[in-house]
């Protein structure tokens, strides 16, 4: 792997890390409870951004199962959030 | 395979016995009969192997590399003991056949009695200490049963208690010891026990060993200061007095001090301990039995001065003592049980035990009279029954270890006194019964009872006047094979014989023939009433114990209530604080050091992925009481780090696993939060009282000092180099035999399938619980308003009837369709996620 | 690298005695929710650190040890993993009942006199 790539690579995760850094940021200071599950569903995509710039930098294929899944399930747990938020519960009666 | 057979019979028939119904007392008997006389022929049939000197062995292996093997062996004594069980066992279900009255649940009795019967079996031929202790216990619980057995009656309840609490006490101090024994000799195996006698006694543990062992053996025994149960005891039915107290349970005691007796014996320490126990037993049975007015209590405290008579010669480190010893074991089981059954059957007859009720049966029954004068004689030493012999040998053991102990007169006298006030009672107790006018007041009339109740007893007494008669011709083979097997090849020469000529132990029978009777004259002349016990009556071991045990629960109370907090956080602290205390520990010994492994380099990425991580975890700790929403999700935050934490070092599946589980605790908190009430911050005026403050100062110190602690160890646990033979094992294996690449999976699916199994059950009956949990113990509806956005949602009005009018405010159109289009995907991922586990 | 993930270790556990030690449900549930965490990394860790190795065997016969991550405590903390979350899952629920049969979050399931 030539060293421009590696180069890019470095550089991506580190955005991608403080991206993360800049969503936690958010998180803790909402002030709306809408800004902090705004600033998880952020946190788990930068994280699944990571995960693949690692899998880039391995050169091994599981981290993009992973990646994958981690996507579907932030999706998921941002659903629920958004759902909680809205109606006050999550499986109404 | 003939030994095991002995063993295992009983047992069978006692389960056999049990399942038939509760009024087939004939189908009972006979099964019992049966069982007994096929253990008592199976031992009979081993005689001639055992004796040519030969031991026959039955090994099970078990656990073979801890040494314990399920390991019976018969040499000539255990054969001797195995024949007076199953004897005694055969002649005793006789009896109770025709003893038992038709409303009694006869299974459960015979049921019991063929278990005891096992479990005593079991003692005698153990050839493992282990084992031993196993079925000594086993004894001790079903002697429980059948003293309990009539349980209406608070006297056997009580009875019964007090026999397990005290025999079981023993029996694990027993284990202790067998343990310890076992340590010492480096295995549990009794033949390799019995070879390393001279290592034992210079052992350093010696004492201790002894000590244990005895306590064992002399609970069991009812030896002076234990002795105590045994009176209470007699609240069982008669038959089994008569099977415990003669031949069996008390007897495993004694039985146990002499097959021991060439391991332990010896010593000084073992001459003062057991014969100051045996002694002072045989003194205090023989002087209360002569004050008792019910006719169990005095063979109950006769059994106990008989004991430690036993006893008293097992103490006296002499061969020939030993001899005397198992002699009058034996003895002292055939009157004993002949005069306990023979008890029973004017019970039966009479109504009472009274002995101050009772008076002149002889002329109703005769032969009950007969049998019972027979084996009285036997019990106070009378010539020409087995008694008087090994009375007689006690007698001149006694002057010789007493003139080798320095208590040359001590020695003889104590046994000489014995023997009077044994003579004495049973004087009184025979004449008390059958001599005299005969009785009016009784509550039965009585006549002489059937001959089922009669011929076990008669059986007994013709066995005590054969071998008092003829000693040499009947119990001389079958002791000698005994004593070989317990002393070797020096067994020392001795001679049974009813006449040895005008001798000194011959004069102290004498003294105690005529002293007896003199003081029982005595007594009938200077006092009509005999009881209660003069001196001792005050003396009460019984209360004693019922003192130490209602002391014992109540300390258990206290320390329970100093110690239990009924708070969750009290609970929750010690439990803290124990932990940190039990990691602190190994650093008082030891200083903390890092490893020498070089570290991996730092990767910034990594340290700043955990800024975020850290600060997800402590803002949810400083959120969580009163914006529970916020901290729910940065535990979300800190799930999500940790799982890119396994996938930064190479753990795919656990990322997989970390992130599934994380994303349904959040939704599961989320069901959670709607229930739980409100809580704003200026709700509360407890943060500042000053003991919150420093309540939760010291919380916070104790936390961060967990933290530190664990970061300290986990920091020297990972520099330091690891090397696995699992890992290889798995590798090696896990294509070639599971045929999966994926090695954690295959070790999960494949290795270590049947735990995933165990773990899956858990995850279901979770899941089980949950729901039922949920379905009858949500709080009400009414407990809790309307979520605040639905109420908004009601105030402003549903959903506009056309698409072009204005939404209400704060609804979000697009959302709303995309969660009403993704709510039954996510429900179907929780779904499979619930089932398999998330793998 | 290893200074960090004990670090990290120890800020979890930190947080999580704190809050187990509180007085309401949640955060005792959250506390232990965080201690799981916690402690799975620590277990995990005892494999020790290893990058771009996971213990999937990609050609035959590639079977040294010493080329993978260790197993064994993988295999552990999934276990450990879903078990967690089974126990998080019941103690959730038996405080919703407590709170159902109380009608407080205290975890004592009555508010304290003082």
């Amino acid at each position: 792997m030539n060293t421009v790539f590696n180069y890019a690579v470095t550089f991506a995760s580190l955005c991608f890390v403080l991206a993360m850094i800049f969503a936690l940021i958010r998180l803790f200071r909402g002030p709306a409870a809408q800004d902090r599950v705004l600033a998880l569903d952020t946190l788990y995509i930068n994280g699944m951004l990571t995960l693949l710039m690692l899998g880039i930098r391995s050169t091994s294929t599981v981290f993009f199962d992973m990646a994958l899944l981690i996507a579907l399930f932030g999706f998921a747990s941002s659903i629920a959030l958004a759902k909680f938020l809205l109606r006050g519960e999550v499986i109404e009666p | 395979m003939l030994l095991t057979l002995i063993v295992l019979l009983p047992f069978l028939g006692s389960v056999c016995a049990a399942l038939l119904p509760a009024n087939a007392r004939n189908a009972e008997s006979w099964l019992s009969g049966v069982v007994t006389v096929a253990c008592m022929a199976l031992v009979a049939s081993l005689y001639p192997q055992v004796a040519d000197g030969e031991v026959v062995r039955a090994i099970i292996p078990w656990l073979p590399q801890y040494g314990l093997t399920f390991y019976l062996r018969m040499d000539g004594y255990a054969w001797l003991f195995a024949m007076l069980v199953s004897l005694m066992g055969a002649l005793v279900v006789l009896y109770a056949r025709y003893y038992m009255s038709p409303e009694d649940p006869v299974p459960r009795f015979f049921s019991f009695l063929l278990a005891f019967m096992g479990a005593m079996l079991g003692i005698v031929l153990s050839g493992n200490l282990i084992q031993l202790v196993v079925f000594w216990e086993l004894t001790s619980l079903t002697s429980f049963m059948l003293i309990a057995y009539w349980y209406h009656r608070p006297d056997a309840r009580r009875g019964a208690r007090m026999a397990m609490t005290v025999t079981v006490a023993g029996g694990l101090c027993l284990l202790l010891g067998a343990l310890m024994l076992g340590e010492i000799v480096g295995s549990y195996d009794l033949d390799e026990v019995l070879a390393a006698g001279n290592g034992i006694r210079e052992h350093p543990w010696y004492t201790p060993v002894l000590v244990l062992v005895l306590l064992g053996a002399l609970t069991k025994s009812a030896q002076f200061p234990f002795h105590f149960w045994l009176p209470h005891a007699m609240a069982a039915p008669t038959p089994v007095s008569a099977y415990l107290h003669s031949a069996a349970m008390v007897k495993a005691g004694v039985f146990l001090l002499a097959r021991l007796w060439p391991v332990l014996a010896g010593t000084d320490e073992w001459f003062w301990i057991v014969c100051s126990a045996g002694a002072s037993t045989l003194l205090l049975g023989a002087f209360c039995a002569t004050f008792q007015r019910d006719m169990k209590g005095v063979l109950a405290y006769s059994t106990i001065s008989h004991l430690g008579l036993i006893t008293l010669l097992l103490g006296m480190n002499t061969p020939l003592a030993l001899v005397a010893a198992v002699f009058h074991m034996m003895n002292h089981a055939t009157f004993k049980a002949s005069l306990f059954m023979a008890t029973g059957i004017v019970d039966h007859e009479t109504g009472t035990r009274d002995l101050k009720k009772l008076c002149g049966l002889r002329y109703r029954m005769p032969v009950t009279a007969t049998v019972a004068i027979v084996a009285a004689s036997a019990m106070a030493g009378v010539p020409l029954l087995n008694g008087f012999l090994s009375k007689e040998m006690f007698f001149e053991e006694s002057i010789i270890a007493g003139s080798e102990s320095g208590l040359r007169f001590t020695l003889p006298a104590v046994a000489t006194l014995a023997g009077v006030f044994s003579v004495a009672y049973s004087v009184r107790f025979i004449h008390q019964v059958f001599f005299g006018p005969p009785a009016e007041d009784l509550p039965r009339r009585p006549q002489e009872p059937t001959r089922g109740m009669i011929v076990p007893s008669a059986l007994l007494v013709a066995a005590c006047l054969l071998v008092g008669i003829l000693p040499s011709r009947t119990v001389g083979p079958l002791l000698e094979t005994s004593m070989r097997s317990i002393l070797g090849p020096d067994l020392p020469a001795y001679r049974l014989a009813v006449w040895h000529g005008f001798t000194v132990p011959f004069y102290m029978s004498l003294v105690a023939l005529t002293g007896g009777v003199a003081l029982y004259v005595l007594l009938c002349f200077r006092k009509k009433t005999m009881v209660p016990t003069p001196l001792l009556s005050r003396l009460d071991a019984k209360r004693a114990f019922d003192v130490i045990n209602v002391a014992i629960v109540r300390g258990a109370g206290r320390l329970a209530r100093f110690l239990f907090s009924r708070r969750l956080q009290t609970q929750l602290l010690l439990i803290v604080l124990l932990a940190l205390g039990v990691a602190v520990l190994p650093f008082l010994v030891t200083e903390w050091t890092r490893g020498d492994m070089p570290l991996t380099p730092p990767d910034p990425l990594f340290a700043l992925l955990w800024i975020v991580g850290a600060a997800c975890a402590i803002g949810a700790a400083l959120q969580a009481k009163f914006h529970r929403l916020a901290a729910l999700i940065m535990l979300g935050g800190a799930g999500l780090v940790t799982c890119l934490t396994f996938a930064w070092f190479s753990a795919p599946d656990l990322a997989l696993t970390q992130i599934a589980v994380e994303v349904v605790t959040i939704v599961l908190f989320l069901l959670g939060l709607r229930w739980l009430p409100r809580r704003l911050a200026f709700d509360t005026v407890d943060r500042q009282t000053l003991r919150a403050r420093a309540r939760r100062t010291r919380d916070a110190i104790i936390a961060v000092t967990s933290g530190i602690g664990i970061a300290a160890l986990s920091f020297a646990a990972l520099t330091r180099p690891r090397q696995s033979r699992l890992a290889a094992f798995f590798f090696d294996r896990s294509v070639e035999e599971a045929g999966g690449r994926n090695v954690v999976n295959v070790i999960l699916v494949d290795f270590r399938g049947f735990d995933t199994l165990g773990e899956i059950t858990v995850v279901g009956i979770v899941a089980l619980i949950v729901y039922a949990l949920l379905r009858r113990f949500r709080p009400a509806p009414e407990s809790i308003g309307v979520p605040r956005a639905q109420r908004d949602d009601v105030l402003q009005g549903a959903l506009p009837e056309r698409l072009d009018d204005p939404l209400p405010r704060g609804y979000m159109k697009i959302p709303a369709v995309l969660l009403a289009l993704a709510l039954p995907l996510v429900r179907v991922c929780l779904f499979c996620l619930l089932l398999p586990g998330p793998r | 690298m290893e200074i960090v993930y004990a670090l990290a270790i120890g800020v979890l556990t930190a947080s999580g005695v704190w809050l187990l030690l509180r007085p309401r449900t949640f955060q005792v549930l959250m506390g232990l929710s965080l201690l799981s965490y916690a402690t799975n990394i620590f277990i995990f860790g005892m494999g020790r650190l290893v990058m771009y190795r996971p213990p999937i065997i990609e050609e035959a016969g590639a079977t040294d040890p010493s080329l993978y991550a260790d197993p064994v405590p993988q295999a552990l903390v999934l276990t450990a993993i879903v078990i967690g979350f089974a126990t998080t899952a019941l103690t959730l629920v038996v405080l919703l009942a407590l709170r159902g049969l109380t009608g407080t979050d205290h975890v004592d399931g009555r508010e304290p006199e003082s």
